[in-house]
């Protein structure tokens, strides 16, 4: 038996671990004890992440459709009826009508030939993450260079920290390494203040909780900063760029007066925000719970302007963390999987730089904006999908199915029959990531390798060797001799991973960019210039939890919560054992959605767990089973958000500035099922 | 007590007959610098310094997954079982780990012995390898009568003396590997022996305030008057991730599935841990253990209470601290223990 | 060594439709040795393999006596359930057992045998059933209570039909609702208590149905005057292995699978995590 040291495959944590392998079969995984995120300990995902490895469900051989089937094919006529597909589409309706997704879960290396193949080979500039919609907002993706005077946080932050606010986050089901820490910080006498609609565990055992409305958080955050700016008057000794505005524009908000609509008493406020100031050392951790709120962006330059108060000598120093859903979500960025950037944060309007990636690649790119995933859904003709996880990640019911079934021709890579692969006329078998080499960039930018364990199943190969042979079968080869050749030319081309070389297995935890150096003791890149803050636009505070009014007639607010199971119905956490159970069971106990309920509310409105209930609102019904549970406050409903966006009756909404389509909170009425 | 030497410059020759009879599974540092129990090529490979292996040696005798059978279908089925007869010896094993093993002994031999364990258990040696100093400040084995040194339990256990390993034999078959290597062995002096003493004493005082009240929380788990509350308490510091179980060397539980490739399929055993939701859940959707408290409740039971220490002939802890490494949030026994005898949780 | 996870084949003789969702499957072991050896008792269960879905419990529901093959009653609810009944006569499957403890016998003679069947819960009691019938004349007297959700989901019926009839033994019936054509009791099963005429100081109740039948049934028993050992029942647990290792079907310190299925009131009242 060997023990081959690698990172776990699920959340964008980023865990060191080991796989061991026994005649090229990896029979099971222990934790790193050295590795600098996981310590040693792993969550329930990473111990069975060899079960999605070795399993009888992966797929091993190309596929290609004849009317209803899809049936084995050899990879030179797979690849070729996939390039006739493809061509023939840009043929008829121009390359932009192609879209292309790539994935988080996939390496740098695939999504940066990726990127290569969709704005070079195919021409069009349609390329995204459908997996970008459950993360933060973008402005924390970019974080490494676009945080003037900040320093960008890291996880070992929450080990100096004495403390902790959590917003819109419940790291003990979506970042368990980060929960980890804030346990540990919690025993060493660290305060916690959490921020969600959801009293999770890390919330109940907070110093203090604020239970806040869904819609409400960005005015209880002004309310906070209330608080710090005008009734204590916080002010630090450097120059802070727009403060003078941001302190206007919180001017009205003393927590009184948000009370109603964040349904937080105002004294709860206060002792947060007066127990944050009182602090030295704070990290701020916001994830999905904020991210997928209508006001994402405008919440998430309210905790960015906390951390900017305190570099300049107002309250606690203070880090903003905020956590990617994916393992790979932030290297995808850093890659240019998006439709208005190229690899590296590259502008499209950067000629000199643009034509630099022009002279590596030897082709010419699409220089323009393309369709954001969301925005393919029914506009592109025909896709090609790398590991994207469409079908789950879409808000809105059967939106993406539909859109799948309406195109004249689609292409998915993937390392099971995910529900886009089902819908394919052509199935690429992509090899696992125990089975490739390359590096994945955690949610710290911590670049990090993962290597060939073992060899991929039946004829599945490397993804970004799969992209190369389409893309050759187009007359545009791509060739490199393996991922270590790919990243060398990133780290060329790409200024932000300058000076970040392809780590061997030795360099445990990998290297943080930006940094021309390699990261030993954890060291932050060097912090920047100037000190800024942001106010929030004023219609957004307006418009900040309107239109979610209830009434007589609908009395309960239903919210989508991401941070509750969301790792319901991925694929690769599907066919794990163990938890592939536990997803079984909410197929089987909660198939419509869990309704989660405070235990009042179900009295009132007598309904049971377990049981059905029926969900009206203004604009559908439904049925859902519900469980009771004092996690909830009175008057919300809660549903896990992946199964409100994949069916149920809430609208999708989209975020201002970034457009990401998001499910609104819905004003409903529940009772029994008759 | 039987004592022999083995002088410094006959270990690598010991080692090297091992090698010649048995694979030899011994703490070795691999990649990025953590210590796992693994198959070593020579005596060079073992790390005699090591502090504490980040697993015990259950894997090498209960793998994380198994096969049990084979099977074809078709016209006719035919099943067969797969044994797995490789002969091991387990070298310079930590007492915690050793003391584990006759845990996991219990389990699965009885009167309806397991196969597949027994069958890894029957062609194993295990030299046990003293702690001259706590390998780490999570270990609490001196509260669990598991180390630093043991008085039984071990084929060998080894001291490391400055002139060589100081050799107890506690098993025939710790003995007949004496009788067979004669030529390498000296006998043990009467100092040679009373320092063993010494440092054993030595070694009790290293051990850091990682304390488990083991003894309290006993007496209150069989007698059923834990408060409720530490359980509600404590199923919010629990993220049922199943790290305490699977890094505990006396955890055994498994499950087993069916899998099908082509027209055989193959039977396998997966470890799994009684702390998950549907570990306890029924065909039918009944699940006895619906809440994480009650999971809690039903895994310290097993773990330390009389009733289960007397079918198992010890409590199930060893105190090698593993579950205070590898908890994801703050439920280990240490932390469990404590709440038990205050009656709260921390 | 024996290897206790090795399945014995056997196939399938008799497939019985016995409701809309249970079927009754009698079986045979294939090898003559086996067959002879497999002797089991009322109570007991084997592990059921159907090869490439996988293995779960059941309890044996025929009495071993006098015939070389059993009966299992199996409700489709699951994996494994949802295979057996793709299956028809003829299909092979594997077999482990039998397992468990039994059904006191001799230690009951002389009394009152007093069975409580819910829904399904009548499998377990099949056999027992059988061979104090077999034996009636040394017990006091037989008499099974039993009750279903509606008509339709009452397993047995020609058994029923006969037990009803039979000299010395009273069986009444009784359904949570009735349906179109049902003449006899509505209502739940404890209801029937009250209908029979019972010595309960020589007499021993059988209990088995779901959980919450269960647990008003005792309550009823422990009103009429039965002491906390003359009340049996199985329990039911999520079982892998079956012989005491996998530790799923584990309540307090006892194995559900090694320990029991068989226990008694008093028993299951010691156990730490027994709810009332």
């Amino acid at each position: 038996m060997a023990e081959l040291a690698t990172v776990c495959p699920f959340c964008g944590c980023g865990c060191g671990l080991y796989l061991h392998v026994i005649d090229d079969v990896v029979v099971g995984v222990s934790p790193s004890r050295a590795h600098p995120i996981s310590q040693g300990r792993l969550c329930v995902k990473g111990w069975h992440a060899h079960e999605m490895v070795d399993n009888p469900q992966r797929l091993t051989h190309p596929l290609v459709r004849r009317g209803d089937e899809l049936v084995e094919a050899s990879w030179e006529e797979a690849v070729e009826v996939a390039a006739n597909g493809l061509r023939k589409v840009a043929d008829s309706a121009g390359a932009q009508a192609i879209g292309v997704l790539g994935s988080a879960r996939c390496t740098n290396e695939a999504n940066y030939v990726l990127v290569r193949f969709a704005r070079g080979t195919l021409g069009t500039p349609s390329i995204d993450c459908s997996q970008r919609i459950h993360s933060v907002p973008e402005v924390a993706l970019n974080a490494g260079n676009s945080r003037p005077g900040l320093d960008t946080g890291q996880i070992a932050d929450l080990d100096e920290s004495d403390l902790i606010l959590l917003v819109g986050s419940d790291p003990t089901e979506e970042h368990p390494a980060v929960a980890a820490r804030v346990y540990r910080a919690r025993q060493r006498g660290a305060r916690v203040i959490s921020v969600s609609t959801r009293t999770h565990p890390l919330a109940a055992l907070a110093d203090v909780h604020l239970p806040v409305r869904p819609g409400g958080e960005l005015k209880l955050l002004g309310s906070i900063l209330h608080v710090l700016l005008v009734e204590q008057g916080m002010a630090g000794d450097a120059d802070v760029s727009g403060l003078p505005e941001l302190r206007a524009s919180v001017a009205d908000l003393p927590p009184e007066e948000t009370q109603a609509a964040t349904s937080v008493p105002a004294e709860a406020v206060r002792e947060a925000a007066l127990l944050y100031a009182s602090s030295k050392r704070a990290t701020v951790v916001y994830s999905t719970g904020l991210a997928l709120s209508l006001h994402a962006s405008a919440a998430a330059q309210s905790l960015e302007n906390l951390a900017a108060l305190g570099a300049s000598g107002a309250g606690p120093k203070a880090t903003v963390l905020g956590l990617l859903s994916r393992n790979n979500l932030q290297g995808c960025r850093d890659m240019g999987v998006a439709p208005d950037l190229l690899p590296g944060y590259t502008a499209l309007g950067d000629d000199a730089a643009v034509e630099k990636l022009e002279r590596a690649w030897r082709c010419e790119l699409n220089r323009e904006t393309g369709l954001a995933s969301w925005q393919m859904m029914g506009k592109a003709r025909a896709m090609y999908i790398m590991g994207d996880d469409i079908t789950r990640t879409m808000p809105g019911a059967g939106v993406a199915r539909e859109a799948l079934a309406s195109l004249d021709f689609l292409v998915v890579q993937d390392i099971f029959m995910s529900p886009a692969a089902a819908m394919a006329d052509v199935v690429l078998p992509a090899a696992a990531f125990a089975e490739q080499d390359g590096t994945w960039t955690n949610l710290e930018r911590r670049v990090q390798r993962i290597h060939r364990a073992v060899s991929p199943p039946g004829e599945a190969r490397e993804d970004w060797r799969i992209v190369a042979g389409v893309s050759g079968a187009m007359g545009k080869p791509i060739s490199y001799e393996d991922a270590q050749q790919i990243f060398e030319e990133i780290k060329d081309l790409l200024p932000v991973y300058a000076g970040v070389f392809y780590p061997p297995l030795a360099v445990n935890g990998g290297i943080r960019w930006p940094t021309a150096q390699p990261r030993d003791a954890g060291g932050a890149p060097a912090a920047r210039e100037k000190i800024g803050v942001a106010a929030p636009p004023e219609d957004a505070l307006k418009e900040s939890a309107a239109g979610a009014e209830t009434s007589d007639e609908y009395p309960l607010l239903m919210a989508a919560d991401p941070t509750l199971r969301p790792w319901d119905g991925e694929v690769t956490v599907c066919h794990t054992l163990t938890a592939a159970g536990e997803f079984t069971v909410m197929d089987q106990d909660y198939p419509d959605g869990m309704l989660c309920l405070n235990p009042e509310d179900a009295k009132r409105f007598e309904v049971r767990g377990g049981r059905p209930a029926r969900v009206v609102s203004a604009t559908g019904e439904g049925q859902m089973q519900v469980r009771v549970t004092d996690e909830v406050p009175r008057g919300i409903a809660l549903v896990p958000y992946n199964q409100a966006a994949r069916s149920g009756p809430m609208e999708v909404s989209s975020q201002p500035v970034s457009g990401r389509p998001v499910l609104a909170p819905t004003p409903i009425s529940v009772g029994p099922v008759q | 007590m039987t004592a022999r030497m083995l002088p410094k410059n006959r270990i690598e020759e010991f080692v090297g007959r091992l090698l010649e009879q048995a694979e030899v599974v011994a703490p070795r540092r691999v990649e990025v610098g953590d210590v796992f129990y693994g198959a070593v090529a020579s005596a060079e490979e073992v790390a005699w310094d090591y502090g504490h292996a980040v697993e015990p040696l259950k894997r090498f005798l209960l793998p994380q997954r198994e096969t049990m059978l084979r099977y074809s279908t078709g016209d006719k089925v035919r099943v067969e079982a797969e044994l797995d007869e490789q002969e091991r010896v387990f070298l310079g094993i930590r007492c915690c780990d050793v003391t584990g093993i006759g845990v996991l002994d219990a389990m699965f031999g009885g009167d309806t012995p397991d196969p597949y364990y027994m069958s890894r258990r029957e062609r194993s040696t295990v030299i046990a390898l003293t702690c001259l100093q706590a390998p780490d400040e999570t270990c609490f084995c001196v509260c669990c009568d598991a180390g630093p040194f043991l008085a039984k339990g071990y084929d060998q256990q080894w001291t490391s003396l400055p002139e060589g390993m100081l050799v107890e034999v506690g098993s025939e078959r710790g003995e007949a590997l004496v009788r067979s290597n004669d030529d390498l062995f000296d006998e043990a002096s009467v100092d040679q022996v009373a320092a063993r003493y010494r440092l054993a004493r030595e070694a009790e005082q290293t051990f850091g305030d990682f304390k488990s009240y083991i003894a309290g929380a006993m007496s209150k788990l069989s007698m059923n008057e834990v408060d409720p509350k530490v359980w509600e308490q404590a199923a919010l510091r629990c993220m049922e991730c199943g790290g305490c179980t699977y890094l505990c060397p006396t955890c055994s539980c498994f499950t087993v599935t069916d899998r099908m490739e082509d027209s055989s399929g193959v039977r396998e055993r997966h470890w799994d841990a009684c702390l998950y939701s549907c570990y306890a859940r029924e065909a039918s959707g009944h699940n006895p253990r619906p809440e994480r408290e009650d999971r809690l409740r039903a895994r310290f039971f097993h773990k330390i209470s009389y009733q289960w220490a007397q079918r198992n002939g010890r409590q199930a802890c060893v105190g090698c601290g593993r579950c205070v490494v590898g908890c994801m949030a703050w439920a280990h026994m240490p932390a469990i223990t404590e709440g038990i005898r205050r009656g709260v949780m921390t | 060594m024996n290897n206790p996870y090795l399945p014995k084949l056997a196939t399938i003789e008799k497939v019985k439709t016995e409701t809309y969702d249970t079927t009754t499957f009698t079986l045979r072991l294939d090898d003559p040795e086996e067959r002879k050896a497999f002797q089991h008792r009322p109570g007991q269960f084997v592990e059921l393999s159907v090869f490439g879905a996988g293995e779960a419990p059941f309890c044996i529901a025929s009495s071993g006596h006098g015939r070389d093959t059993f009966d299992l009653s199996v409700r489709k609810v699951g994996h494994v359930t949802g295979a057996l009944h793709e299956m028809g006569e003829g299909g092979q499957v594997g077999i482990r057992g039998p397992l468990g403890n039994s059904f006191p016998f001799e230690e009951v003679a002389g009394k009152h045998i007093l069975f409580v069947g819910g829904g399904i819960g009548l499998f377990p009691l099949r056999p027992q059933i059988q061979e104090v019938c077999r034996e009636a004349d040394r017990f006091a007297a037989i008499t099974v209570l039993y009750g279903a959700r509606t008509p339709e989901d009452l397993v047995y019926r020609e058994e029923l039909d006969r037990w009803q009839q039979q000299e010395g033994m009273t069986c009444l019936l009784t359904v949570d609702t009735a349906s179109d054509g049902w003449t006899g009791n509505v209502g739940v099963v404890g209801t029937l208590l009250t209908k029979i005429e019972i010595d309960v100081s020589n007499a021993v109740a059988f209990v088995c149905g779901p959980p919450i039948m269960i647990r008003f049934v005792v309550q009823d028993l422990s009103n009429m005057g039965f002491g906390e050992n003359a009340i049996v029942t199985t329990l039911e647990r999520h079982m892998r292995c079956g012989i005491g290792k996998c530790n799923h079907c584990m309540i307090g310190d006892k194995w559900v699978c090694k320990d029991g299925p068989v226990f008694t009131y008093g028993q299951m009242r010691e156990m730490t995590e027994f709810e009332e």
